[in-house]
C-alpha cells in the first residue's frame, strides 16, 4: 500500500513538472516566436480592414457581402462594439460588429471607399496573469461617399484604436494535437476624426 | 760495402710497402668514422623531421589528408626507430588519425543527409507548385466570379469543403505555432477576399480516392 502511495506520488511528481515546464515554455517566448504572434494579430487587423471594405463597397454582391460579415464577425471577441463617428456631430455611437457590419452595407450612398492606412501597434502585446497576450493597434480610416454622379458627398478621416487578445489553445485535428494562437479583435474605439 | 746498397733497397723496400700498408689503415679508418658520424647524423636529422610530421599531425597543423597522414605515420614506422618518444608519438598520431577519418566519414554522412534533405525539399516543392498555383490564382483573378471559379475547380481536389486547412505562423526547434484551423472553403474564400497568397504549401494529406483531407501551409511573413 505505502509503495503504491509512493509510486503514485512520483507519477503526481512528474505530471506537475511536465505541466510547469510546458507553462514555463509557454511564458518565455523566444523573440522569433514573439514576432509571429505580433504580426499575426497586425494580420489580423488587415484583413478586416479588407473585409470593411469589401462590406462596404456598393461593388460587392449581396450574397458575397453577407458572407464577408460572417468572416469579419469571426474576428472578433463576443459582445465587441466598433465606435461610429462623424464629422457632423461630437457623439460617437457604438454598436456591435454584427449591427455595425449591416449598417455599413446599407449605407445609403452610391459609392463608398474606406481604406486603413498606419495599422500598427500603439501598445505592444503584454502577457496577462491568465496567458492571454493583449495590446493595442491604431489605424487611421479614410472614409469617402459618392453619390450617383459620382461626386464626393462626405468625407473624413478617423483615427481609431483596436484591442487585440491573442491567446494560445489547443485542439484536435485529424487525431494531431495542434496547437495554435487564436487572434480576436475587442472593441474598436474612435480617437479622434478630422476632415 | 757493396751489400749495403742491395740491403738499404730491400729495407727501403720493406719500409715503403709499411708505410703505404699502415697509412692506408689510418685514411680507411677516418673514413669509416666519418661515415659513422654522417649515418648518425642523417638518423638525428630522420629523427627530428618524423617527431616534427608526427606532431603536426597529432596537432592537425600538417596540412595532409588522412591518407596522406596515415602513409606518412607508416613510413616512419617502417624505419623502426629505437626511440620511446617516436613511438608515443606514432601512438598519438595514429589515434589522430583514426579520429580524422572517422570525422571525415561523419562530414561525409552530413554531407549525404543534407543532399538528400535539398533533394526532398526540391521535391516537396515542385510535388505542392501544383497547389500553390491553384492556391495563387484565386488571389490574383481578375473579379469575383473568376476567382468563385478557381475556388470550385480547387474544391474539386478536397475530399469536402470541411477539409481542415493549417497555417504555420512560425517554427523552432521542431514545434509549430499555428493561426487559428479553418476550412478549405473558408480558406479558399480568405485568398479570394485579401487578394493575397503569402503562404506555401507544406504537406498534403489525401484520402484512398487521392482528394486532400488536410492542407499544411507556411505563411510567408
Amino acid at each position: 500500500m505505502v509503495k503504491q502511495m509512493k509510486k503514485l506520488a512520483l507519477i503526481m511528481i512528474v505530471l506537475i513538472g511536465f505541466v510547469a515546464t510546458s507553462a514555463i515554455a509557454q511564458d518565455n517566448l523566444s523573440p522569433e516566436r514573439k514576432q509571429a504572434i505580433d504580426s499575426l494579430a497586425l494580420e489580423k487587423v488587415r484583413d478586416l480592414s479588407k473585409y470593411i471594405s469589401l462590406i462596404g463597397s456598393k461593388d460587392t454582391p449581396w450574397s458575397e457581402a453577407n458572407r464577408v460579415i460572417d468572416r469579419a464577425e469571426e474576428l472578433f471577441m463576443q459582445g465587441s462594439e466598433i465606435g461610429v463617428s462623424s464629422l457632423t456631430r461630437t457623439e460617437i455611437n457604438y454598436y456591435t460588429t454584427r449591427k455595425y457590419f449591416e449598417r455599413l452595407m446599407r449605407l445609403n450612398y452610391d459609392k463608398v471607399e474606406i481604406d486603413w492606412y498606419n495599422i500598427e501597434y500603439v501598445s505592444d502585446l503584454q502577457r496577462q496573469p491568465d496567458g492571454t497576450y493583449v495590446g493595442v493597434i491604431t489605424i487611421f480610416q479614410k472614409f469617402s461617399a459618392y453619390d450617383k454622379e459620382g461626386r464626393l458627398v462626405y468625407q473624413d478621416t478617423t483615427k481609431k484604436d483596436i484591442t487585440v487578445y491573442v491567446k494560445r489553445k489547443e485542439t484536435q485535428i485529424g487525431g494531431r494535437l495542434i496547437g495554435f494562437w487564436d487572434v480576436l479583435l475587442g472593441d474598436i474605439r474612435v480617437k479622434e476624426t478630422t476632415i | 760495402m757493396k751489400n749495403i746498397p742491395k740491403n738499404f733497397s730491400k729495407f727501403l723496400m720493406v719500409f715503403l710497402v709499411a708505410a703505404i700498408a699502415l697509412g692506408g689503415a689510418s685514411s680507411c679508418n677516418s673514413k669509416k668514422k666519418l661515415a659513422k658520424e654522417q649515418a648518425a647524423a642523417a638518423e638525428a636529422k630522420k629523427i627530428e623531421q618524423a617527431n616534427n610530421d608526427l606532431n603536426a599531425i597529432i596537432n592537425g597543423t600538417s596540412g595532409w589528408t588522412v591518407d596522406e597522414q596515415a602513409k606518412r605515420v607508416a613510413t616512419i614506422k617502417s624505419y623502426n626507430f629505437d626511440d620511446p618518444e617516436i613511438q608515443k608519438l606514432i601512438g598519438e598520431a595514429e589515434k589522430a588519425i583514426e579520429f580524422g577519418r572517422a570525422e571525415e566519414e561523419r562530414k561525409a554522412e552530413e554531407e549525404r543527409l543534407r543532399m538528400e534533405e535539398e533533394a526532398r525539399i526540391r521535391a516537396e516543392q515542385s510535388k505542392y507548385a501544383g497547389i500553390d498555383n491553384q492556391l495563387a490564382a484565386i488571389a490574383t483573378a481578375s473579379s469575383v466570379d473568376a476567382a468563385n471559379n478557381e475556388i470550385n475547380s480547387a474544391l474539386q481536389q478536397f475530399a469536402s469543403p470541411d477539409a481542415p486547412v493549417l497555417i504555420i505562423i512560425s517554427q523552432e526547434n521542431g514545434v509549430n505555432d499555428y493561426d487559428r484551423p479553418t476550412s478549405a472553403q473558408n480558406f479558399l474564400n480568405y485568398l479570394k477576399d485579401v487578394k493575397g497568397y503569402n503562404f506555401k504549401v507544406v504537406s498534403v494529406q489525401r484520402d484512398s480516392a487521392g482528394k486532400i483531407t488536410e492542407l499544411e501551409l507556411l505563411k510567408k511573413w
